[in-house]
């Protein structure tokens, strides 16, 4: 599944995403081209008003945002997105009451089937966010969520919810996983993973919903081989991929006596500042550590691009090519959850 | 024991190394090379404890024990009423620790309520005589075997495999909100050298190195889910036989 979330890709009226400026459609057309095979789940993660940072610098009210909101889902299915993640659990005027977030589901549910319908195609959703809280989701909300979802859907003759986000004690700050599922002591306020998710399990089988996992970021290979003996469906994996492409950049300029065009590539994803939300209170990351953790959001930069540039220049001679190089990078991160999760063997 | 002194009993097991810091309420000194040197930790300091007074034959005398490492600290009030209330109330409790304002599971238990677990840190436990009873080793009954297996020296898991026991066993695990415990690991971070153990960071990787081993060669697993679902398995079962405390399953 390739799982993009607004800000990475969204629909021509916002102006595409962060990676590649890419909107919904010219994503979707760029998978289909190269999925040969036929195997790749498109997939919205976090779709749902405000979701767009567009959205809460224009400070749109509750209704534009949901009409916003629909506007990109009706993109997301007409670029043949099979997979919809409803959260409409962002509020730039406060923090949203449950029942106010379950209405905002059902309504832009009702929409997404409705909008799936007219143009004859066949989504599946996804409910629940995880706001890395470590433990947002207890039994008991999880629970009335999933009463209160499955109800609307089956009094509304719509289909039910395939995927619903669950907290399993995974959190990631910096370029490591803080939870508790990864962590063989005490978290403080949290509960242990070894007790949270059996719990979290449990519920889903017994509303025959899948479990999807996010934030599986930097664990271990320990804790990745045992996800599907514990019975966890799926796991989202993002920023880990991000930084191992940027890893593998600054290596092959350094490798290749460019530490020039390294520094310059740290310099400008230093001063996105992009890394800000990743930190730890009070860390100690280095400026390096830093702008590693920020690379992905600078990669479609046109200053990154030339530096980019500068560094396949300098590799041609040596009949390098850059980016084969970070792809087998991202390859090779990719490959230890496809093998850990025993996808492949 | 200005609260709860006419219903206890205290017994202090001393192993420390500097005879002249030692603490005047000592009922029993670990006075062996090994305990001079390396201390006894909890598995260990349990067990001696626990078999000094099974060797004294003063084990029959008490209902439950109170299993205190010395950076567990109380709310204000009375431990061990409430504590013993519940172990009277519910008779299928092998296992009841207190809850801790920093533990997440609090929000799993009703207020002054009690909930069966299949996990919880040995930070103060309080086992049941009859529990104790029904999975000691009586026939070396001493600091490395009457209850928890010794060579696991700084007791990483140590509290899972009891669990895993008493649930074996048909007896039940529960965390108690009617009192509230905290862990002082102050002592620990910041007077290390004085206490004359490893520093915080290094202690804790002991800690966890040396439990994963254990885990391993006793038991052939090689990580605490194995350990996990394993306990897991039991506390289910146990629930199947005993469908009226079904209320108390978290």
């Amino acid at each position: 599944m390739l799982i993009a979330s607004r800000r990475q890709i969204d629909s021509d009226e916002f102006g595409g995403g962060y990676v590649e400026h890419w909107t919904t459609r010219e994503f979707a057309s760029y998978i289909r081209e190269n999925d040969k095979r036929g195997n790749i789940f498109l997939a919205r993660d976090h779709g749902g008003p405000w979701q767009n940072p567009a959205e809460i610098s224009a400070s749109l009210g509750l209704r534009d945002a949901m009409e916003s909101a629909k506007r990109s889902y009706a993109a997301d299915i007409d670029a043949g997105f099979q997979i919809l993640h409803i959260d409409p659990s962002i509020d730039p005027y406060g923090s949203p009451r449950t029942e106010d977030v379950l209405d905002r589901v059902f309504e832009l549910y009702e929409f997404c089937c409705s909008y799936a319908g007219q143009k004859n195609r066949e989504v599946a959703f996804e409910i629940g966010t995880e706001e890395q809280s470590g433990t947002t989701s207890s039994q008991q909300e999880l629970r009335e969520t999933l009463k209160q979802v499955f109800e609307f859907t089956e009094a509304n003759d719509l289909p039910g919810p395939s995927f619903v986000v669950v907290q399993t004690g995974t959190r990631v700050m910096e370029a490591r996983n803080v939870g508790t599922f990864d962590s063989p002591i005490r978290v403080v306020g949290e509960v242990p993973a070894e007790i949270l998710l059996p719990k979290m399990i449990e519920i889903c089988n017994s509303f025959k919903i899948l479990m999807k996992e996010h934030n599986t970021d930097y664990l271990s290979d320990e804790s990745l081989a045992w996800h599907p003996r514990l019975g966890i469906h799926s796991a989202n994996v993002a920023p880990e991929f991000g930084v191992a492409e940027s890893r593998a950049f600054l290596n092959l300029c350094r490798e290749q006596g460019r530490s020039d065009l390294g520094d310059q590539f740290l310099q400008i994803s230093l001063d996105s500042q992009k890394w800000k939300k990743w930190m730890l209170p009070n860390s100690l990351a280095s400026d390096e550590a830093r702008a590693i953790i920020a690379g992905h959001y600078i990669f479609s930069d046109e200053r990154f691009m030339s530096i980019k540039q500068s560094l396949q220049d300098h590799c041609s001679k040596k009949a390098i090519e850059v980016d084969s190089f970070l792809r087998s990078a991202v390859k090779t991160a990719v490959m230890r959850y496809v093998s850990l999760f025993r996808l492949a063997n | 024991m200005a609260v709860d002194g006419e219903i206890a009993d205290v017994f202090v097991v001393e192993a420390g190394s500097d005879l002249a810091a030692s603490s005047r309420y000592a009922s029993w000194r670990a006075d062996w090379d090994e305990a001079i040197r390396a201390g006894l930790r909890f598995s260990r300091g349990m067990n001696f404890g626990l078999s000094q007074l099974w060797n004294e034959q003063k084990f029959g005398n008490y209902e439950a024990f109170l299993l205190l490492p010395n950076d567990v600290e109380f709310s204000e009030g009375s431990i061990l009423r409430p504590l013993v209330h519940d172990l009277d109330m519910h008779s299928k409790i092998g296992i009841i620790s207190p809850c801790s304002d920093q533990w997440g599971e609090r929000n799993l238990i009703p207020e002054a309520g009690v909930r069966y677990f299949w996990f919880i840190h040995n930070t103060a436990l309080m086992l049941r005589r009859e529990f104790i009873q029904s999975i000691a080793n009586f026939e070396a009954a001493d600091y490395m075997n009457f209850l928890f297996d010794g060579r696991n020296f700084r007791g990483y898991a140590c509290e899972m495999e009891l669990i895993a026991k008493a649930y074996a066993n048909d007896w039940a695990a529960a965390i108690s909100r009617k009192v509230s415990v905290r862990k002082n690991e102050t002592h620990l971070l910041s007077k290390a050298d004085l206490i004359k153990t490893e520093p915080y960071e290094e202690n804790l990787l002991l800690y966890i190195e040396e439990g994963r081993r254990w885990l391993r060669q006793k038991y052939g697993f090689n990580s605490r889910w194995s350990m996990q679902l394993y306990t897991k398995y039991f506390y289910d079962k146990f629930f199947e036989f005993h469908p009226e405390l079904q209320e108390f399953k978290i």
